[in-house]
């Protein structure tokens, strides 16, 4: 894509956070690439996807949205969900498929999540991109399912 | 085109007989080995690993988002 910025959508409602403060170094050094994370409302609701594209990775409490310039989003549910092995976690995807930028993908409670000695955060990751090509909502800040809150520019 | 990472990566966690458990996690391999001591960590940087965590005979090796593709490469070679 050329000139036009790509808008990442949230995939939850909540507090914008700054990547920094999230308690795992794969997303706080940015090792996989830049972003911003949502500190999510407790109650169970359903994580959608944050931009148009196909579903390149999907597991229970994570997935990747691959749009079709090839720019890719990671959305990750809480941290070391993986251990939770899916409870809790309801897919309504399948790899492969394709999904619009709002489109429900997992349903989830931040709340269980807790309960289960996680942290419930969203960290939302530009894979390969640029820090200097993304603008993220400000952090502090409170986004609704769905709400802009990256821009991407290349 | 053949990709080396899994085999460089298998070796530079100590080889197969090191190996207890080895899984995919969207951007990174969970590693569970006999013996946590014997990894390379900057072989593991030379095959593109951009981070490696250890915490005992768990490691983990930030390899971006073909972690589950290098992952199922990897049990392949177990």
């Amino acid at each position: 894509m050329t000139g036009a910025a790509r808008v990442v959508c949230s995939p939850v409602g909540g507090t914008v956070t700054a990547l920094a403060d999230v308690p795992d170094p794969v997303f706080s050094q940015a090792m996989v690439g830049p972003g911003i994370a949502v500190e999510p409302r407790d109650g169970h609701a359903d994580a959608v996807s944050p931009i148009d594209g196909t579903l390149t990775t999907v597991h229970a409490h994570a997935f990747v949205v691959a749009g079709d310039d090839g720019a890719a989003v990671l959305v990750h549910l809480g941290i070391d969900t993986v251990k939770q092995q899916g409870e809790g976690f309801t897919l309504h995807v399948v790899k492969g498929e394709r999904v619009r930028a709002g489109q429900p993908v997992v349903g989830w409670d931040p709340a269980a999540v807790r309960a289960a000695g996680y942290a419930p955060i969203v960290p939302v990751i530009a894979l390969d991109a640029q820090q200097e090509a993304l603008r993220a909502a400000e952090t502090g800040t409170e986004v609704a399912v769905g709400d802009e809150l990256l821009t991407w520019n290349d | 085109m053949a990709d080396e990472r899994p085999g460089q990566i298998l070796a530079a966690l100590g080889g197969a007989d090191n190996v207890v458990e080895i899984e995919g996690c969207i951007t990174r391999l969970r590693c569970e080995l006999e013996d946590g001591s014997v990894v390379d960590e900057a072989a593991l940087k030379q095959a593109g690993a951009h981070g490696v965590m250890k915490s005992g005979a768990v490691v983990q090796v930030v390899v971006g988002p073909e972690a589950d593709a290098i992952a199922e490469d990897i049990q392949d070679l177990l």
